[in-house]
């Protein structure tokens, strides 16, 4: 029989299993378009050509977009700077699009500054507390504006500057924490020029590294991993050989044939040991300038000397310098961490030297100088506005933030994605400084670290929603103007900073309206490049103008007389009883310098080297963290006379004994959920250290120091795909 | 106590009973919209591909815009009670959520553009939709319905063809 108990128990589990059995698969709405978007067809995907602003390298790309939402983000094949690939960072641009933290709508500061609250308010109301400031500010000291961005190219760039040149003011400040200024610097003190050089790996049968990022973040990585594909075996017979020296095996170290650690800030003086040998042993054609850099005091750079202060064999040297001279073209590449150090300029050009010598400028598989300015010859003087050198911008933002605090500034526009207050070094007091400028209006997407310590914030595009150009700073011998087009509708109630400019002009009247003659920045795109109905509309289909046959090459290269650098140690900030390690920091391959810290593809992102996700780490080598009795994985305290945060240990023995190592890019206090609580921010621990020669921030000039402590969270990390590391085996 | 296996067997005819309930009762789809295809098509005349303007280019046949309805609607009986309330959609800015009627088998494809371009008429497989009041599916797709048509045609009756 069935009694009342059992016949509950059995009505129970029916319901639970009606409830759960049959989940509904199918989706029962179908919700068409309001407004179909243009050459709309459901299921059809169209994919629309612009370009990436994930990070300055300015690589092409396409975007899949089926009924009118962007799906996924390829590279442009057409495109000279990454012919079709694209990097992580690119694909992760989707994120940012659909981000549920975009900023909707205008924002108005409510209670203190920096308190991080706000109302949202109108675009009228917005603009018009914006225009009323500027009326007032150009009305009584139109000196006072500060306009401080990210490195900007292409007629941003143009509008950005002729609107503050126009309201009379000179300060215009572009802020790119990993600008290329030592490079610059060394290419003009070697070659007369100054600019960013071709280097053409994928020609290369010798590749000689000295701390090259080139595979990672440097300048335009997904052009030189291409580059470098092809050089290690894209061609028939050859594979190219790659000697890497730098302080820490790192992504580019690894694929090396040879690495030889070095010391931070001795990449400079393990060049020069090479060019010795080359000299000594007659290896190079350029004979006449050999002589007079040996005489200069290259003849005391013998490997046996330099082998004393890095610690590489001596024969390493020689070696070296043999395979290198006989095995031409061969190219030297400096990296980031060597321009970074207070002697960047010195590495640089000592790299350089090494090029000259080996007698590869301006020949295939070398370094080459292309004009990349050429196109926009019409601007006269404005022409370099669109093309700008990849400088760092770091003299005028110390001037800036000197200025702020001297009350020099009644108003200041912030925008780009470069977020001062989270990249400046502590010792600066950003946030401080910025408290004393009495309007700040920010541009930006997000509520990060700058745009929360603002009075207004007016929410941008992301650059999938927005008009554009671009030039790339390396990748392409002159012949790439990229064009940005909007893929999909703006999601959002939002403008671009080049249409509030134009716009505010427009307003302001008198010379800002003369100098910005447009009805919006698409407008002025479409006057720039031929109209919809123009040359345009191929340039949009193809992602930009790129001319086959490049543009008219700049005179060539002094190399005739080759001149030594004066010779230079790297200094650190730091007792080094009190501070024994030389903290060596590296733009982290996900987020750049912050900036993809929000996007959860990013941070779920392995590195490729401590294959660590979600959170910061400090790598140390493990006989100097088992000498502070710290295990893998463990929290720890990292000290340096400028500030201290939290970290979790990675034992990497690719790394000096004397150097810790941390990616930057984690640490956000603010930008969102996905951005906070991932540990410290290494930049907190930087000093303001300025490169000798060039004036760019030295980031790798700090000493820190190593302690256990109790951390919340744990370190992740993925399983490396070839086992993980087997210390016995290295060690 | 009850043994276990008349256990599992009561259990099973009471879960039977409830999966049986709601798919025995074939109700019409309810829509938000009184929209009826015989006005629109044997009493006017209107093209099947005028609305669904997708059917020949895409696997899917599309559901019109608000706009689309729009364009006729601004004049055209617009003050017919269930046309107002397109209307409504249209001024408030928001899409219509129709109620899916259509199903196709799962792990099965049907490109409407190859079937259009072959010049196969909507109505062999939608029969009677010129007629419906709000939209009605008359025909199951069951496999042998496509198979007859193929093999009538003289098109491809390999698995693939449909199961890919």
């Amino acid at each position: 029989m069935l009694d009342r108990r059992d016949f509950l128990k059995l009505g129970g589990a029916t319901a639970f299993a009606a409830l759960f059995g049959g989940c509904e698969s199918v989706s029962k709405k179908i919700i068409p378009f309001v407004i179909p978007p243009e050459d709309y067809s459901l299921g059809e995907a169209l994919w629309y050509a612009s370009a990436c602003r994930q990070c300055p390298a300015g690589c092409g790309i396409v975007v899949r977009v089926s009924e009118g939402r962007a799906r996924k983000i390829e590279g442009n094949p057409l495109h000279p700077v990454n012919r079709g690939k694209l990097c992580a960072r690119g694909q992760a641009a989707l994120q940012a699009l659909y981000h549920p933290e975009r900023l909707p709508r205008p924002l108005k500061r409510e209670g203190e500054r920096g308190s991080g609250k706000f109302t949202e308010i109108s675009w009228e109301e917005a603009l018009s507390t914006l225009l009323s400031r500027l009326k007032e500010v150009r009305a009584e000291a139109p000196a006072s504006l500060l306009m401080l961005t990210g490195p900007m190219r292409g007629h941003e760039n143009l509008v950005a500057a002729r609107f503050l040149r126009a309201f009379g003011s000179p300060h215009r400040v572009a802020w790119d924490p990993f600008g290329q200024d030592a490079l610059l610097s060394a290419n003009e003190m070697v070659f007369g020029v100054r600019d960013i050089p071709e280097y053409d790996i994928g020609e290369a049968r010798y590749l000689l590294s000295f701390s090259g990022d080139f595979l990672e973040t440097w300048l335009s990585p997904v052009h030189y991993g291409r580059a470098f594909g092809r050089m290690r075996q894209d061609r028939e017979t050859i594979r190219g050989k790659f000697v890497h020296f730098g302080p820490r095996l790192s992504l580019t170290a690894a694929n090396a044939d040879i690495f030889l650690p070095v010391p931070p800030g001795s990449e400079g003086v393990a060049a020069l040991a090479v060019a010795h040998v080359m000299v000594k042993e007659k290896l190079t054609p350029r004979a006449a300038a050999a002589g007079a850099l040996w005489d200069a005091g290259l003849k005391e750079m013998t490997p046996e000397a330099v082998s004393a202060t890095t610690g590489v064999p001596v024969s390493a040297f020689a070696d070296v310098a043999r395979e290198f001279a006989r095995n031409q073209p061969g190219l030297a590449i400096g990296g980031s961490a060597a321009a970074a150090c207070t002697n960047g300029t010195f590495n640089h050009a000592c790299v350089a030297l090494l090029n000259g010598l080996a007698g590869n400028v301006g020949k295939p598989g070398g370094i080459s100088f292309p004009n990349r300015a050429t196109a926009f010859g019409r601007y006269g003087q404005d022409a370099p506005l669109l093309a700008p050198p990849p400088e760092s911008g770091y003299p005028s933002v110390l001037g800036a933030v000197e200025s702020m605090r001297k009350g020099a500034f009644r108003a200041a526009i912030l925008a780009g994605p470069t977020n001062p207050a989270f990249t400046l070094p502590p010792s600066l007091k950003f946030e401080e400084a910025l408290r004393a400028v009495p309007f700040v209006v920010s541009f930006a997407p997000f509520l990060d670290e700058t745009s929360s310590l603002s009075d207004l914030v007016l929410p941008v595009p992301t650059f999938l929603e927005e008009w554009g150009d671009d030039v790339a700073p390396a990748g392409h011998a002159g012949e790439a103007v990229t064009l940005v087009q909007p893929v999909v509708n703006p999601f959002h109630d939002t403008r671009s900073f080049a249409d509030v400019l134009i716009a505010a002009a427009k307003e302001l009247g008198g010379p800002l309206a003369a100098t910005l003659p447009w009805e919006s920045y698409r407008d002025c795109l479409e006057k720039a490049y031929g109209g919809p109905g123009g040359t345009m509309e191929a340039a949009l289909q193809n992602g930009g103008i790129f001319s086959p046959a490049g543009s008219p090459s700049r005179p060539a290269a002094a190399v005739a007389k080759l001149r030594l650098p004066k010779a230079e140690e790297a200094a650190f900030q730091g007792d080094p009883d009190k501070y024994p390690l030389l903290f060596h920091v590296f733009p982290s391959l996900a987020h750049y310098d912050g900036r993809g810290a929000n996007l959860s593809w990013l941070q779920e992102l392995p590195d490729p080297v401590s294959t660590a996700v979600w959170r910061g780490w400090i790598e140390m080598n493990p006989k100097t963290a088992k000498g502070l009795g710290i295990r893998d994985g463990e929290g720890v305290e990292v000290e340096s006379p400028f500030g201290k945060i939290e970290a979790h240990v990675a034992y990497h023995p690719g790394i000096g004994e004397g150097v810790a190592a941390m990616p930057l890019g984690q640490g956000h206090g603010r930008y969102g959920k996905n951005a906070r609580n991932r540990g410290g921010n290494p930049f907190s621990l930087l000093p303001g250290n300025r490169e000798s020669a060039s004036g760019a921030p030295a980031w790798q000039s700090a000493r820190v120091t190593v302690r256990k402590a109790a951390v919340k969270g744990r370190l992740v990390r993925a399983g490396h795909p070839e086992g993980q590391w087997k210390m016995e085996n290295i060690l | 106590m009850l043994q276990p296996r008349i256990q599992g067997l009561i259990a099973l005819a009471l879960f039977t009973l409830l999966l049986a309930v709601p798919s025995g009762a074939a109700a019409q789809t309810p829509q938000p919209i009184q929209y009826s295809h015989k006005i629109h098509v044997t009493d006017n005349t209107i093209d099947c591909q005028f609305c669904h303007s997708s059917a020949r280019r895409s696997k899917y046949a599309g559901i019109p815009s608000v706009e689309k309805c729009m364009i006729c609607h601004r004049v055209i009986a617009y003050d017919r009670p269930e046309v107002k309330k397109i209307a409504q959609y249209w001024s408030d800015g928001k899409p219509i959520p129709w109620n899916r009627v259509t199903e196709l088998p799962d792990h099965s494809y049907f490109p409407h553009y190859r079937m259009v371009n072959a010049g196969v008429p909507c109505l062999e497989c939608h029969p009677g939709m010129n007629k419906a009041g709000v939209a009605v599916q008359n025909r199951e797709f069951t496999m042998g319905f496509c198979m007859d048509c193929h093999r009538k045609r003289a098109v491809s009756i390999d698995c693939w063809t449909c199961h890919y």
